[in-house]
């Protein structure tokens, strides 16, 4: 269940003894960790308004009690990205009795880099020194204990998929918690140094801080804060400029009514909050801020490159000379997993096994996925369903209500059987073994030209061919795009990709009665409206799109207990989020249905219906129904046409022409997706641009439904 | 007024100056940690030896041999840290501290015996070019990486990218000036370039490897 992360972590620092957070860059194994740590019990946390999640369970090391919170994998802690702010919120927030950073063996100078980050600032901090097993066949020897000198902190040889090392890594995290818990002025010994010209002015602001701050230094210590004032870091820079008092209130500031702030605190945060203790009469933060900019100067015309990217430089040098300290090429070999970088993404190669995997998706999603959809319906129908209908109508009779109560846990569930289990749990099962596998960068890295046309990049590709199985998981697995700009336009790009469901209307309704050709330009036309849409929103949407800038992991053999669980988790949200809204609107539509009510909609919509797309107005009442599963147009086009018409219309074609089920066919693709979509849209993307994208998807096919019948008409 | 000294000013001076805005004392005393008044006993002494000019609207300038005496001590510099680099093994970002010194006491005989040894190095580690000893430097042939191909490498000059978000984001990747890149694939339909930088493999986007800006290494 999403909780605020405030809540979360709070809730979690209330029952335990310690608590320990899991940072590190991308890919170095740090799910895998958590995952060796706590099995089940995961709550998953969201900002406000943020995608990226901080996971929080709880552990046991002998009679403690340890809540873990896994921050998004970042190569950094600043608050220039997403993930990056998430990872240094939770840090701040969470105040942390012990960071566990993990670091990746094979690529330690580069994960040094983050490390030394969390000491600058502060922060009790332990090392695993994670994949040291592969590191070691790359030929890769590094002395621990050299290392854990240099930096003086502990740092533990891990193989976090084996379970290796972690225990004494959580012993060494507890007693590092431990001293820092009897030594809190450690904290603001930092052992590593920069260059003397930045420390001189590092040690000169951090007095500085300590003199016109007091103790404020908003979770960091006195040093940390000055580096990060150096380094322009426009969260501190602000939180600082608030710190001083207006002019004429100085010295009543504590009493101002101004709002004091935990760093980044969402507006709501519920009562985290600190007080400032500012001493009266002192212009604190502006006169701060004004040392900053001048030692920011002298540090620029000395080195003539900007402070930030100065000290960025300085910390780079550092890890480097450091991981050069401590390791040995003992030998040089590529593994097989680098080598097989090159096979992955050569054009020669590349695209033909690109083509070959996406194929697989689309049809693994199909065939699996009709499969097991068709399977929980007749198991559906054969067991669980006779007893909930027994049971309604036991309860309320034969009568109408009975009816109408039928449509939501008996529909409606079946609705969920349908299309989640399927579709979203085999798709979240293929997504997950592409994403830890690696592959899928390689898929990035091939695909970004043409989506960057779309205003998207690579790694879009794998939503928007998922989408041609069920659009619900399509939507979830967005969450591998980064800006919400991004996810909203491949959100309504896969809204408008024909799901299995729809392709089955298609192919029943348009190819079955009408011929192929029809089916094939009803394909055509929709394939064409996804380009000129993704290029419309390219241009429409606000911003632009982001470069793509992603590291390429290596390629790992997924672990199967890792999928697993990342696949429930995603499968669980998805329960809670689209279950109760498919109920809700089953229960709509079978009052509308039940009632006879349907019927009355069919005057209001005719104008468009039969007037504007030339429909039969009981085919427009149908699109109404599919909106909870778009099978069901087909299925309900049929019965009610039969009710209205008789037997003879069970043949499409004695109610509507070739040209009429084309246009049918084509509105019934694009228009509103179906319920679960329209739930998912709205948890992903928030409920303002879930109606945008419904209402637009619903106009675009009433426009081009119209067209087509016209042109139809023309043509003859 | 020793002589080292003088090559200090001069150094300090050949940084500074800039046609855009012109060099004060005060701005040459904090560069060289010194009293404004001393720098400008300094300027005094250095325009009675013909290496600066001084003027109300220009500043402090050097003159044709004063900018002689200081690229050649930049020339010795450079040497030098090519020399801590590469045959003494030492770490880049402590070889300039060290050059420091080395600048002032080596003989015209020792810094082509370097030279020579370095297999004549046209550029430091940190990628600046090493003037000849007429004083000339090479000018720096800079290209966007995007126009690099498969397999070749260059050191990153210069990211023309104003959003400071990104480009900060691109530094603490490792993706900043004087660090060297090289390129492992090449998507097709000018897709995006595989990279390598320091170890770690980065896939970037043609229009962000269109603004970082190269130069060939030696």
């Amino acid at each position: 269940m999403p909780l605020s992360c405030h809540g979360a972590v709070n809730e979690l620092r209330g029952d335990t003894d310690y608590v320990f957070a899991l940072a590190g860059n991308p890919n170095v194994g740090k799910s895998s960790m958590f995952n060796a740590f706590t099995g089940t019990g995961v709550v998953t946390a969201n900002y406000p308004g943020k995608t990226v999640e901080i996971n929080v369970a709880t552990t046991r090391l002998g009679d403690l009690k340890i809540g873990l919170v896994d921050l998004p994998g970042t190569y950094a802690l600043g608050a220039v990205s997403e993930d990056q702010w998430v990872a240094r919120q939770g840090l701040l927030d969470g105040k942390p009795d012990a960071v566990i950073v993990i670091l990746d063996a094979t690529n330690l100078s580069r994960n040094l880099y983050m490390l030394l980050q969390l000491l600058d600032m502060g922060f009790p901090t332990v090392a695993a020194l994670n994949l040291s097993d592969q590191a070691r066949k790359m030929g890769i020897d590094i002395d621990d204990s050299k290392l854990s000198r240099i930096l003086g902190i502990p740092v533990i040889p891990t193989v976090a998929t084996r379970g290796e090392g972690l225990d004494l890594l959580l012993a060494a995290a507890a007693s590092v918690a431990q001293e820092r818990c009897e030594h809190p002025e450690q904290r603001n010994r930092r052992q590593l140094q920069y260059g003397s010209d930045i420390e001189d002015v590092v040690t000169a602001l951090a007095a500085d801080v300590e003199r016109l701050l007091g103790e404020e230094t908003f979770g960091v210590s006195p040093e940390g804060l000055a580096l990060l004032l150096l380094e322009n870091d426009k969260q501190f820079v602000e939180l600082v400029r608030e710190a001083s008092p207006a002019p004429g209130t100085a010295g009543v500031s504590g009493a101002s009514g101004a709002p004091s702030v935990s760093p980044g605190a969402p507006p709501k945060g519920n009562g985290h909050r600190r007080r400032h203790r500012h001493r009266r009469g002192r212009p604190g933060g502006a006169e701060l801020l004004e040392k900053v900019r001048s030692a920011s100067e002298a540090i620029e015309a000395e080195h003539g490159e900007q402070t930030p990217l100065r000290i960025i430089r300085e910390r780079h040098g550092l890890a480097g000379s450091i991981a050069a300290e401590v390791q040995r090429q003992t030998h040089e070999h590529e593994l097989f997993s680098q080598r097989m970088w090159h096979f992955t993404t050569a054009p020669a190669t590349g695209i033909p096994l690109l083509i070959g995997v996406l194929g697989f998706v689309f049809a693994f999603l199909f065939i699996v996925g009709e499969f097991l959809s068709e399977a929980f319906s007749s198991l559906w129908a054969a067991t669980l369903s006779p007893l909930i209908q027994g049971a309604i109508h036991a309860v309320f009779g034969e009568g109408v209500v009975a009816k109408i109560l039928i449509w939501g846990p008996d529909a409606g569930i079946e609705a969920a059987l349908a299309v989640g289990i399927p579709y979203v749990l085999t798709f979240y099962f293929l997504l997950a073994f592409l994403e830890d596998s690696g592959y899928l960068n390689s898929v990035a890295f091939l695909t970004d030209r043409i989506m960057h046309k779309l205003g998207l990049h690579g790694r879009s590709v794998i939503p928007l061919v998922a989408g041609a199985g069920c659009n619900v998981p399509a939507i979830i697995g967005t969450r591998v795009l980064t800006t919400k700009r991004e996810r909203t336009i491949a959100s309504t790009l896969i809204v408008l990709v024909p799901c299995s469901a729809r392709t089955a209307v298609i192919l029943g309704a348009v190819a079955g009665f009408a011929g192929w050709q029809w089916a094939i330009g009803v394909f055509a036309i929709v394939a064409a409206l996804i380009f000129v849409v993704g290029l419309g929103l390219n241009k429409v949407l606000p911003g632009e799109s982001t470069g793509l800038v992603m590291e390429m992991f290596p390629f790992r053999m997924p672990s199967l207990k890792s999928i697993a669980i990342k696949t429930w988790f995603r499968f669980k949200d998805f329960i809670f989020v689209a279950t109760p809204i498919v109920l809700g609107g089953s229960l709509l539509l079978g009052l509308l249905y039940e009632t006879g009510w349907i019927w009355a909609l069919a005057a209001p919509l005719s104008p468009i219906v039969e007037g504007w797309l030339g429909l039969p107005s009981v085919a427009g009442l149908t699109l109404i129904f599919a909106v909870l599963r778009k099978e069901l147009a087909l299925q309900l086009l049929v019965t009610m046409a039969v009710v209205q018409y008789g037997p003879d219309a069970s043949n499409l074609l004695n109610i509507m022409n070739p040209g009429q089920l084309f246009v049918y066919a084509l509105v019934s693709t694009i228009y509103v997706p179906c319920v679960a979509t329209i739930a998912v849209l709205g948890k992903e993307l928030g409920w303002k641009r879930s109606a945008a994208i419904v209402t637009f998807t619903t106009a675009l096919a009433v426009l081009i439904g119209g067209i087509a019948h016209r042109v139809i008409l023309a043509v003859g | 007024m020793s002589s080292e000294k003088v090559e200090e000013y001069l150094e300090a001076i050949y940084k500074l100056q800039s046609p855009d805005r012109p060099l004060g004392t005060s701005e040459l005393g904090k560069e060289l940690g010194v009293a404004p008044a001393s720098a400008t006993e300094m300027a005094k002494r250095l325009q009675d030896k013909g290496y600066v000019r001084r003027g109300k609207k220009s500043g402090i300038t050097l003159t044709k041999s004063g900018e002689r005496a200081a690229l050649e001590l930049i020339r010795k510099h450079r040497i030098a840290e090519r020399f801590l680099v590469d045959v003494l093994g030492m770490d880049w970002q402590y070889a300039h501290e060290e050059a420091c010194k080395f600048e002032h006491i080596m003989s015209p005989d020792v810094e082509k015996r370097m030279e020579a040894l370095l297999d004549n190095a046209t550029t430091c580690p940190h990628g600046h070019p090493i003037p000849d000893e007429q004083g000339r430097t090479a000018p720096e042939k800079v290209r966007p990486l995007s126009s690099l191909k498969r397999c070749q490498t260059g050191i990153i000059a210069k990211i023309a990218e104003e959003r400071r978000d990104l480009l900060e984001y691109l530094a603490t990747l490792g993706l900043m000036p004087q660090r060297k890149v090289q390129v492992e694939q090449v998507a097709p339909f000018d897709g995006p370039m595989l990279i390598r930088v320091d170890g770690a493999n980065y896939a970037l986007g043609r229009e962000i490897a269109d603004k970082i800006w190269v130069k060939g290494e030696k």
